[in-house]
């Protein structure tokens, strides 16, 4: 029905409480061609992080969660798939990365036997020593020096850049087609967070993996994606190519997050209205090449 | 020397301190309260020199530093004196005595553990669904009354009204009780290849051993309960989650094992308090063990066998505190590498 390895349609999810419905996302359209860097922008209680976690189907199993819309992925509807079948594509055909990796590492466990139980879900039938020598290898792309000692080690024994590099390989392990990076490194002091976004990047180009890049952070979404999305309380306010999007910023809120960014040359942090009625208008939809 | 090795020795020699500590506050206490042993032993119609006699060979004459060190070289030797209410020595009591309290209370572990932790682990997965509520009420009666109290309760619904389990004993009287080797008789009956005696010992000690553990088994369900709701907002179960692990392993693997660690200093805590609470169940159900032999020598101001019944349960409850400990730095990761790298 299309070429696009994700499309979402007018996606629309309210939670349910004592009051009654309270809706985060208020319908909106996204999609991601194969090999394509995707990024979705926007403050933190826009609606970035749920809507990754539909993609993947964690939401659905919350009995608060009231979800209408379309999520195709390679042409199959989503929702139409049996959970089991949707199930089976979590950590094999779509994988994500998390903000923080040392946390979402299982500290019980090491690394070595949290990377096998990976490789598992790609291929169940994966011997013991071969998952071993895959793991190094892996390890290996995301410039790991000694692959054998950190597959020994538990998480909270290594750093917490080396935690995200492993994170990295293991999404990548079973060659997902679709990547959603949460927040990836948030939680990382800058220098490492760019060491291992750019790692990151040429993993996936090399690959052609696509990937849902979740930030709030513009300047890495402008090295890092090819199209962008904004995000402004649940609704999309503007949409175009990376290098279109920065230069002619046309959405109110758009401007207004660039001029948020704290200049490395001084004069203070911006000043930036609360809430401006602006902030609320239509989707911008500026000319993509096909 | 191996990170365990170290752990155990530096446990070991803790406990011994503790041991020493409780003997001299028991030794104390036994001997300030007011009431004098000797007459209690020999009755009001023995003459004051017998008195008099029984309280020198009991050097109760000595100031108390004197007795304790009499009790000390005694002690040494192996020997914890002589019990004035079975005129035995204490340690053949005690050997007597313990192995169907440890029964007991092993036995209500397996319980604790076996019923409490998988209810837990079943509640937290099914969190307010109903099997969640189902089993929080349940876990709530049995901690809310004492082991006693269900003593009563399920002797009265299983073994007088519904008579499906024995009332009291250890064993059927119109069985023949094998040889003591062990002194615990569910081995023994094993051991003598007696397999009726065996299932009888096994129908006598449902009863007892499902009342004593009752509120173990409430306390350990609530925490792993608690325990495992706190680790399912943790990072990594969703990160298991997004892996798309099937939802029974990510509650039996992933989130079990790290909820594990603090549940389980408190389950071993609760585990040694039994000793202290299967004395009530042990009267209930008529159990020959040493909780309802301490009661009787405490009644009886009868320091040798009280100074030793306490000494016995307080090293059995540092043992299984040691044992505990050894548990946790097995499951976690953090302390047993801790260890390693002290020097």
């Amino acid at each position: 029905m299309s070429d696009y390895l994700l499309d979402i349609r007018d996606l629309k999810l309210a939670f349910k409480n004592y009051a009654g419905l309270v809706e985060v996302l208020h319908g909106i359209s996204l999609n991601i061609r194969r090999g394509e860097k995707v990024a979705l922008v926007g403050e933190s209680g826009s609606g970035k992080s749920v809507t990754a976690r539909i993609i993947l189907g964690l939401l659905q199993e919350l009995s608060s969660a009231r979800i209408s819309g379309s999520v195709h992925f390679e042409g199959q509807d989503l929702e139409a798939l049996a959970l089991r079948t949707r199930l089976a594509l979590r950590g094999t055909k779509i994988s994500m990365i998390f903000q923080d990796p040392t946390s979402s590492l299982n500290p019980v466990y090491t690394i070595g036997v949290q990377f096998n139980e990976v490789l598992k879900r790609g291929n169940p039938g994966i011997l013991e020593r071969d998952a071993g020598t895959r793991a190094v290898s892996l390890l290996q792309d995301v410039s790991i020096p000694e692959p054998e000692r950190v597959l020994a080690s538990y998480p909270f024994q290594l750093s917490g850049g080396m935690n995200q590099r492993v994170m990295i390989a293991m999404a990548l392990a079973n060659e997902p087609s679709l990547l959603i990076a949460d927040e990836p490194g948030t939680a990382l002091d800058v220098t490492v967070q760019a060491q291992t976004l750019h790692l990151m990047r040429d993993l996936v180009e090399r690959r052609g993996t696509s990937v849902l890049f979740i930030s709030h952070n513009l300047g890495v979404v402008r090295e890092f994606a090819d199209r962008v999305y904004v995000i402004y309380k649940g609704r999309l306010v503007e949409h175009g190519e990376t290098s279109e999007l920065f230069h002619r910023p046309r959405h109110p809120y758009t401007r207004a997050l660039m001029a948020a960014v704290p200049r490395i040359t001084g004069g203070g942090i911006p000043e930036i209205a609360e809430n401006s009625s602006g902030f609320t208008e239509p989707l911008i939809d500026h000319e993509v090449s096909p | 020397m191996s990170p365990v090795v170290r752990l155990l020795v530096k446990r070991l020699s803790i406990s011994i301190i503790v041991l020493i500590g409780v003997s001299m506050l028991i030794f104390t206490i036994a001997r300030v309260i007011p009431g004098d042993p000797a007459r209690i032993a020999l009755g009001p119609n023995a003459t004051v020199e017998q008195v008099d006699q029984l309280r020198e060979k009991l050097h109760l004459n000595e100031p108390i530093w004197v007795q304790y060190g009499y009790f000390i070289r005694d002690f040494s030797r192996g020997d914890l004196g002589i019990s004035l209410y079975t005129n035995r020595p204490v340690t053949t009591d005690i050997a007597q005595f313990l192995p169907a309290t440890l029964e007991l209370v092993i036995v209500a572990g397996v319980f604790m553990i076996g019923f409490g932790i998988p209810l837990g682990i079943a509640s937290a997965r099914y969190r307010g669904k109903t099997a969640d509520n189902v089993i929080r009420v349940i876990s709530l009666l049995g901690v809310s009354a004492p082991s006693f109290v269900w003593a009563v309760i399920l002797m009265l619904l299983f073994a007088f009204f519904l008579p499906l389990f024995p009332i009291a004993g250890q064993i059927s009287d119109t069985l023949t009780v094998p040889p003591r080797i062990t002194g615990f008789l569910l081995v023994d009956t094993l051991l003598a290849g007696d397999i009726p005696a065996f299932l009888s010992a096994v129908h006598h000690i449902i009863l007892p051993a499902f009342a004593l553990a009752l509120s173990g088994i409430g306390q350990a369900a609530r925490l792993t309960r608690s325990n495992m709701v706190e680790t399912y907002d943790k990072p990594y179960i969703e990160m298991a989650q997004s892996y798309g692990f099937p939802a029974r392993r990510i509650a039996n693997r992933y989130a079990f094992r790290p909820s594990l660690i603090p549940s389980l200093t408190i389950i071993g805590l609760d585990f040694a308090a039994m000793l202290g609470n299967a004395f009530l169940v042990e009267a209930v159900y008529a159990w020959p063990g040493l909780s309802r032999y301490g009661v009787q020598v405490i009644l009886r101001k009868d320091l040798n066998a009280i100074v030793g019944t306490v000494l016995v349960i307080s090293a059995t409850f540092l043992i299984v505190n040691i044992i505990v400990d050894l548990l946790i730095a097995y499951i976690n990761p953090r302390i047993r590498l801790a260890e390693r790298g002290r020097p």
